[in-house]
């Protein structure tokens, strides 16, 4: 090892130990090994320095000072809190002042109270909100219309039995009262035929099955069977035409479902009455 | 307030005097710097090289131990506690001044820094035979940077890891700082020696 390489090493081995062949270096290089002798008593010594200066008594004297002024502050300001703590009553001035904030912060309080209860009241959506809604309910599929092409007796089924009981009632009234005419007075005299034009056919199948149904077992019926088809037809056609055209109306929707009601009633008394 | 010439609490442990100087005690606070002084002082006195400024130092140092006395928990011994905060005082007051803690040619050898081969000349050792005085003339003449680190860790005893921390520099540069101040300080010594031994 040479003198530059051991230098090199120097830096480190000097406080962290030197390896054999640093050792071997050192033993036999007189330059190298007073230079490390010089720079360990170098070291040895400063550590002796260490608190080794006394400060002046200038600098407790200032020290005391200052911890003095710290200390009268806090006094100061532990004073000026006591001093707040243990003051007389406020003047009425000072009572009257806080009593108004708070009767202002009382019909304040109030006023927000009753404007969240308007806002409460006006909670409900915007129409156009419900008509979005129902839009997309319709487009999912999960709204659907009313289907008059379904099959007779499921159809009918959704009904309820209650509404058939006025209805038969005025249809059977209806019966008699032209089976007693029907000898001396035809129906095509009282009862001015209509133009051709205006008679809606019955297209829908079921209306045909069950008029067959009613032609088949009462065939004096049949016309008038026929008659109240189409102007429940006719009733439902209007019914859907007002609901398509407001979607939203509540009345002409349920003046759809009467309809549809009143349709399957029509069925069904034509098919009691039809079955054997 | 006494006299902190006078040291009065001698029944006064340092645990004690810490947990009454948290209350306020205003003896406990002249206890706690009776007991430090001397250690403070000379570390700001190492690092400035300037007895004003270290008894300023010295102040502030002490000052802000009692100001922050109350956050002490003792998780290190008091004075390691205490040298830090000082040590932090100096090296603040030093960036203040704009002066390098850390020597900005600290990677560059120069001629001077380097290890001669005296090849030829008289050695002269020091080994053994350095005067006390000498030395701390040597130190103060170092340049600041040298200077801060050889005071941290040959004098205050901090290890590199810790000088890094406090001083903001690599482990590997505080090492090689460490050793240009020594070399430097060996230098100076033979010179001063030299010129001594010169005289008549």
């Amino acid at each position: 090892m040479t003198c530059a390489e051991f230098q090199r090493v120097l830096p480190d081995g000097i406080d962290e130990g030197w390896s054999a062949q640093q050792k071997s270096h050192l033993g036999s290089c007189s330059a190298c090994s007073s230079l490390v002798e010089d720079l360990n008593a170098i070291s040895r010594e400063a550590r002796l320095l260490r608190a080794c200066a006394e400060p002046s008594p200038r600098v407790w004297d200032s020290i005391a000072d200052s911890i003095q002024e710290i200390e009268s502050e806090l006094d100061l300001v532990a004073a000026e809190a006591r001093a707040l703590q243990a003051s007389e009553e406020p003047s009425p001035r000072v009572w009257n002042a806080i009593a108004s904030a708070i009767q202002e912060m009382d019909s304040e309080l109030e006023l927000i109270a009753s404007e969240a209860r308007a806002l409460q009241a006006s909670d409900d959506p915007s129409v156009r909100v419900w008509n979005s809604l129902e839009i997309a309910l319709r487009k999912e599929g999960l709204i659907r219309q009313p289907r008059s092409e379904h099959s007779v007796i499921p159809f009918m089924k959704r009904w309820r039995w209650a509404w058939m009981v006025p209805v038969t009632a005025a249809v059977l009234i209806a019966v008699g009262f032209l089976n007693r005419t029907q000898p001396s007075v035809r129906i095509a005299d009282v009862t001015p035929p209509k133009p051709p034009a205006a008679v809606q056919p019955l297209s829908s199948p079921e209306d045909q099955q069950v008029l067959e149904a009613v032609s088949r077992r009462a065939p004096a019926l049949r016309a008038t069977y026929e008659d109240n088809l189409r102007s429940v037809n006719a009733y439902i056609q209007d019914a859907e035409e007002s609901v398509k055209s407001n979607p939203n109306d509540e009345q002409a929707e349920q003046y759809l479902m009467d309809a549809y009601e009143q349709r399957a009633m029509v069925y069904e008394m034509a098919l009691d009455r039809a079955l054997p | 307030m006494t006299d902190a010439r006078k040291p009065s609490e001698a029944k006064l442990t340092e645990a004690e005097a810490i947990e009454r100087a948290k209350q306020g005690d205003a003896e406990a606070f002249e206890f706690l710097y009776n007991l430090h002084k001397r250690r403070v002082y000379s570390l700001c006195l190492r690092m400035t090289t300037n007895t004003a400024e270290a008894e300023d130092l010295t102040q502030e140092a002490f000052l802000q131990l009692f100001r922050k006395i109350g956050t002490f928990r003792g998780e290190s011994a008091f004075s390691t506690w205490l040298h830090r905060m000082a040590v932090n005082v100096v090296l603040m007051r030093l960036r203040k001044k704009g002066l390098p803690i850390v020597p900005l040619e600290d990677t560059i050898e120069t001629e001077e820094e380097t290890p001669k081969k005296e090849l030829g000349a008289e050695d002269i050792s020091l080994a053994g035979s350095i005067d006390r005085l000498q030395l701390q003339r040597s130190i103060d003449a170092l340049p600041p940077g040298y200077r801060s680190i050889f005071v941290l860790h040959d004098i205050e005893g901090y290890e590199h890891n810790e000088i890094a921390d406090m001083v903001g520099c690599s482990i590997g540069n505080s090492k090689s700082q460490l050793h240009k101040a020594r070399m430097k300080l060996r230098e100076l010594l033979k010179t001063s020696r030299a010129e001594k031994a010169g005289k008549p």
